[in-house]
């Protein structure tokens, strides 16, 4: 039964940067995907409008901000997938290995870095509970499947987000498997004739099938399938990848700015009010297709941004501020969560907004230390992270977090809590 | 390079998985001691419900095997009522349930089929009351006692509150078919330990205001097992015997936020 409705999200979601291989500024206005300098600069800011929504939701100030985890689904598979078309169209062929080892080159060093020291911070600070469900919840981080694990554990219906420091990173999950399958789609597509033709056929099949299963899983008593599954989801991540392919981006390209201006006010205003009015993970609107429309309206809006040149759309979202937020917005979402958890509580003399305040400032700093010394010297290849020796870093840091999970002690849930002098 | 960085995805992945294959860590693994070895009442009790009582199950597990009954918990985490009041969601539910009451008959073989009134119980008192005469008729074919418990009180979210009323007359319909098939039926009033009152300390409510933690639970388990023992002619296990032990531990606990 329950639907408790706490203050507290049941459903956490997520952002995971695209971005794909470090390409010098001079380079990036002819990117492959049509996808240039300045709309680059745009779709970060749309990033940050989106890792701003969620972490006002998870600290109960913006009930629909958890949609922002949407926009970060659709904007990974519009940028995942003009990444491997445009790659396709360039080379005849797609490097499966070197794609992958570029995600996790751009994924895997900041997101062990959190896991590593979260426990050691639960360890300390958390709840016994908050320390035996991330020691449970670790592996499952690790394995990028701990979306399914959470799916298992029934964790919407129990509405026991805020007893898992891990429970945020369910999208992670699902984006990674996202990049472990569409890629082999899209290369055997890239093999024919019409390939992004054929790409975009399947995203659009596979996007409306994605619809189908949602609206027939939505109907269930816990909606943590049908909110966390990476086949319920993938309607995003699909839209986004439509939103990529020529057809579409040919299409979009012969709107003119003075048409593409009222669209993109028209179609941010809708994802606005939508972050404002919906009122939480579990109306039953959301899975009956009101989850597709917001996918669907973010790819529009993310396409015209990135095709139609010098939209005020693209101007205003990619201003200094939301771009910022946008470019330290994967490090801000994985820090974001366990901070609440582990300070909010500690922060309730400051009041809500307070509270908020400073949370999310640690979750900044955070984010931004994170940033500049492990996720940007990876990405740039600087000497520590260099060939095998940032292969030697990363395995001794998930090494460590091995025996960290080995070594910090479960504790022993339940001891004291039975007073049997109340039951004579 | 996308080599060793590919190297590092799945060296990351191939450890996430040992661990997860690795199973959880020593959960439960509170020493038992040596219990005593209990001796067979020939009991064997089959626990319907939802969540409400599922979260009362680890303790009734823990009573009912100290008193030599055998248990197995077949509530639901996602509703577990028996009743189709014709809505979609308590179609799907109780489809759910009753199949699976089906195999839990064939494979578990149960003297006594123990039914808490779930709060997806909707419906009118005819289809509420429908609903248990068949589930008695289903036990009676199978040489199986019923008992039917009602509901502990609990909040009353927007969720529950278009429901109300008919969570209401649930007790009272199944009251009615007990007293209609006296000796094979009993009807065991929850509120006669938990009150009514969802926010008062009797009713012992987790902080979700609608399960129990481990004390609420141990506080049921006594009274229900007294309740059994006295039907069944058993003698209950002294609570000193089962209590404290490792089903205080049990996950759905932390899940509720009930104090470690």
């Amino acid at each position: 039964m329950t639907r408790a409705a706490d203050f507290m999200p049941s459903h956490l979601p997520l952002p995971a940067p695209v971005g794909g291989r470090p390409v010098p500024g001079r380079h990036r206005a002819a990117h492959p995907s049509g996808v240039g300098r300045a709309h680059i600069a745009a779709l970060d800011g749309l990033r940050g409008f989106a890792v701003a929504a969620v972490l006002l939701f998870h600290a109960g100030h913006l009930r629909g901000g958890f949609l922002g985890v949407d926009l970060f689904f659709v904007l990974s598979g519009f940028l995942i997938t003009g990444l491997l078309v445009g790659e396709a169209t360039r080379c005849g062929r797609i490097g499966l290995a070197a794609f992958w080892g570029r995600r996790a080159r751009r994924l895997l060093p900041a997101l062990v870095c959190v896991v590593v020291v979260t426990v050691l911070a639960t360890w300390a600070w958390g709840t016994t509970e908050h320390l035996r469900f991330a020691l449970d919840d670790m592996p499952w981080v690790g394995a990028q499947a701990v979306n399914w694990h959470y799916i298992t554990e029934q964790i919407g219906y129990w509405n026991s987000s805020d007893t898992r420091v891990f429970a945020h990173l369910w999208s992670i999950g699902v984006e990674w498997q996202f990049y472990l399958a569409w890629p082999l789609v899209v290369a055997v597509a890239a093999r024919g004739r019409c390939a992004e033709r054929i790409v975009a056929s399947l995203a659009g099949v596979g996007a409306l099938v994605s619809l189908a299963l949602t609206v027939s899983l939505g109907a269930a008593v816990d909606t943590t399938r049908v909110y966390e599954g990476t086949d319920t989801r993938g309607a995003a991540l699909l839209l986004g990848a439509l939103a990529a392919t020529a057809p579409v981006r040919n299409l979009v390209r012969r709107v003119p700015r003075r048409a593409a201006d009222p669209v993109c006010l028209v179609l941010g205003c809708g994802l606005a009010v939508a972050w404002a009015v919906t009122g939480g993970e579990e109306e039953p609107l959301l899975f009956q297709g009101g989850l597709f429309v917001h996918s669907l309206t973010a790819a529009v809006l993310i396409v015209l941004t990135a095709q139609v040149p010098g939209t005020w759309a693209a101007r205003i979202v990619g201003s200094r501020l939301p771009r910022g937020l946008g470019q330290l917005s994967y490090s801000l979402y994985l820090w974001h969560w366990p901070v609440y958890l582990l300070l909010l509580p500690r922060l309730s003399a400051l009041g809500g907004w307070g509270g908020t305040v400073v949370a999310i400032g640690i979750s900044l700093v955070a984010a931004a230390v994170t940033k500049r010394f492990v996720e940007d010297p990876v990405r740039f290849r600087v000497g520590w992270a260099r060939a095998g020796r940032g292969l030697i870093a990363v395995v001794a840091l998930a090494l460590a977090g091995a025996v960290l999970w080995a070594a910090v002690p479960e504790p022993v849930p339940g001891a004291g809590t039975v007073d049997v002098d109340q039951l004579r | 390079m996308a080599r060793y960085a590919l190297s590092a995805v799945a060296a990351v992945a191939a450890l996430g998985l040992t661990l997860v294959g690795c199973g959880e860590k020593g959960l439960g693994t509170r020493d038992e001691g040596k219990s005593k070895q209990t001796t067979s009442t020939g009991a064997k009790v089959l626990w319907l419900g939802d969540s409400i009582a599922g979260a009362q199950a680890p303790a009734l597990n823990a009573a009912l095997k100290a008193s030599g009954v055998e248990f197995k918990d077949s509530s639901s985490d996602g509703g577990g009522t028996i009743v189709n009041s014709g809505e979609e969601i308590t179609q799907m539910i109780s489809g759910a349930t009753w199949k699976q009451l089906g195999k839990d008959i064939e494979s578990f073989r149960p003297t006594v089929v123990a039914y808490q009134v779930t709060t997806y119980d909707w419906g009118s008192q005819d289809q509420q009351r429908a609903a248990y005469e068949k589930v008695v008729d289903t036990a009676k074919d199978a040489g199986a006692k019923v008992v039917i418990v009602s509901s502990p009180p609990i909040k009353i979210d927007g969720f529950y509150k278009q429901h109300e009323a008919q969570m209401r007359t649930a007790p009272k319909a199944a009251a009615e078919v007990a007293g209609k098939n006296d000796g094979t039926v009993a009807f065991f009033d929850a509120s006669q330990l938990w009150g009514t009152d969802a926010s008062a300390q009797k009713a012992q409510r987790a902080p979700d205001g609608i399960h129990n933690c481990q004390q609420g639970a141990a506080t049921f388990a006594k009274w229900f097992t007294e309740k059994l023992g006295k039907q069944e002619s058993f003698t209950p296990a002294s609570v000193d015997s089962w209590a404290q032990k490792s089903w205080t531990g049990d996950e759905r606990y932390g899940k509720l936020r009930c104090a470690a």
